[in-house]
């Protein structure tokens, strides 16, 4: 029981978070050959929509550069994006579910939901910008020896402190 | 307040904390649903099972470990606290040994190399990766989490959190349909830095964990100076 406690009751500390990430992303790059990146499949969440009443999002010119686009055989619905987005969203349930923590939290006020929805736009407008979320233009890119990770993270910490401001400034 | 109301106090709660539900069955199911989620992919999609098994640890992880991007860069703003950060660059040292050795084998079998074949995330740096990031930053404080932070905390029940990946996906969709303008006044000129093609590989992975070790001391130093956690 002591072995339990210690690993789904107490936090654990965020160094060992670091590296057990870490030792994740490269068995990922080593066994798949790609990479944890995340908003690229919201991108195809949206086309799913966006194509279910009836747009022709498909044939944008997004999915035609870049390596944008789906592999052989892939839906906007099937593919690893999709996949691996929902994996992280059961992996966290089951981790507080046998913590026995889990609990609805409500949304408290109509301006929290409106940062939130503002906020969520925003980092997904950037993140089409710069190549992926700090998981894909940062978390990934860096280790990658690609010059953009680091770009990414030196504005990160302007666009952090901007954000902060509109913090102090309107939520708290 | 009197040392007894406090014992009363301190009874309350640990009634109420028996009271509350085990939720150790739903463990259980959600569990098992996730092994045949898992053996189903094995199966039938066998690429995407790899996926699943390391995104649910991934998830796992962050839960644990209350693991936060978006918090490792707000707090030494906001509380000058730093040990997420550390725990990110701890993360990078590892992972730039990593990758290191995956890119180099890959060279070595391939000299020739294309920038397209170097297993990774090598992408275009320009105007639009400081733009992308500047709004991503300031968007990802705001919300109050990045896309991992997001979807862990859905995992965990927040309602809120649902609504900003609603705006996420509505985000990125319409970055994604005005790509072909950034594409065009921005991007296409960019180029794709690859560090080991102008320094070489060993000096590049020399250089970039010496930059990493002496960022870990900076905002180590930051932290005992600054973070009101330490002087509390």
């Amino acid at each position: 029981m002591k072995l339990y406690d210690e690993i789904f009751k107490k936090p654990w500390p965020y160094w060992v978070g670091g590296i057990i990430l870490a030792v994740l992303n490269v068995i990922l790059l080593c066994t798949t050959d790609s990479l944890w990146k995340i908003t690229s499949g919201f991108v195809y969440w949206g086309a799913l929509g966006l194509e279910k009443l009836g747009y022709d999002s498909a044939n944008w010119y997004y999915f035609s550069v870049y390596d944008n686009g789906l592999n052989e055989g892939e839906t906007f619905l099937n593919n690893n994006y999709t996949v691996i987005n929902i994996a992280v969203i059961v992996g966290a349930l089951l981790a507080v579910l046998w913590a026995n923590e889990f609990k609805w939290k409500r949304i408290k006020n109509r301006k929290q939901f409106f940062f939130a929805l503002t906020g969520g736009i925003l980092m997904g407008y950037g993140a089409r910008l710069s190549f992926g979320c700090n998981i894909g233009a940062y978390f990934s890119a860096i280790p990658s020896f690609s010059l953009h990770g680091w770009i990414f993270a030196a504005f990160m910490f302007v666009g952090a402190w901007i954000g902060s401001k509109i913090l102090f400034k309107y939520i708290l | 307040m009197t040392s007894s109301k406090i014992q009363a106090l301190k009874r309350q709660k640990e009634i109420k904390h028996k009271k509350k539900k085990r939720q150790t069955p739903y463990a259980v199911l959600a569990t098992t649903i996730a092994l045949i989620i898992y053996l189903m992919l094995t199966n039938y999609h066998l690429h995407l099972s790899g996926f699943w098994i390391i995104g649910i640890l991934l998830g796992v992880t962050m839960q644990r470990s209350r693991f936060c991007f978006a918090a490792s860069f707000r707090d030494p703003i906001m509380v000058g606290s730093t040990s997420l950060l550390k725990a990110i660059l701890i993360a990078f040292i590892i992972s730039t040994v990593g990758f290191f050795i995956i890119q180099y084998r890959a060279v070595a079998l391939n000299p020739e190399y294309l920038l397209t074949e170097i297993p990774g995330r090598l992408q275009p740096v320009g105007i639009h990766t400081a733009l992308g990031a500047i709004l991503f930053g300031t968007g990802m404080v705001v919300a109050g989490g990045c896309a991992s932070g997001t979807l862990v905390r859905i995992g965990e029940g927040y309602i809120m959190q649902l609504v900003v990946l609603m705006g996420f996906v509505i985000g990125s969709t319409l970055g994604a349909k005005h790509f072909s303008f950034w594409d065009r006044i921005l991007i296409s000129e960019a180029p794709t830095i690859y560090l080991p093609d102008y320094l070489g590989f060993f000096p590049s992975l020399i250089l970039q964990l010496l930059l990493l070790c002496v960022l870990y001391y900076i905002v180590d130093w930051y932290d005992k100076k600054n973070s009101i956690m330490a002087t509390m």
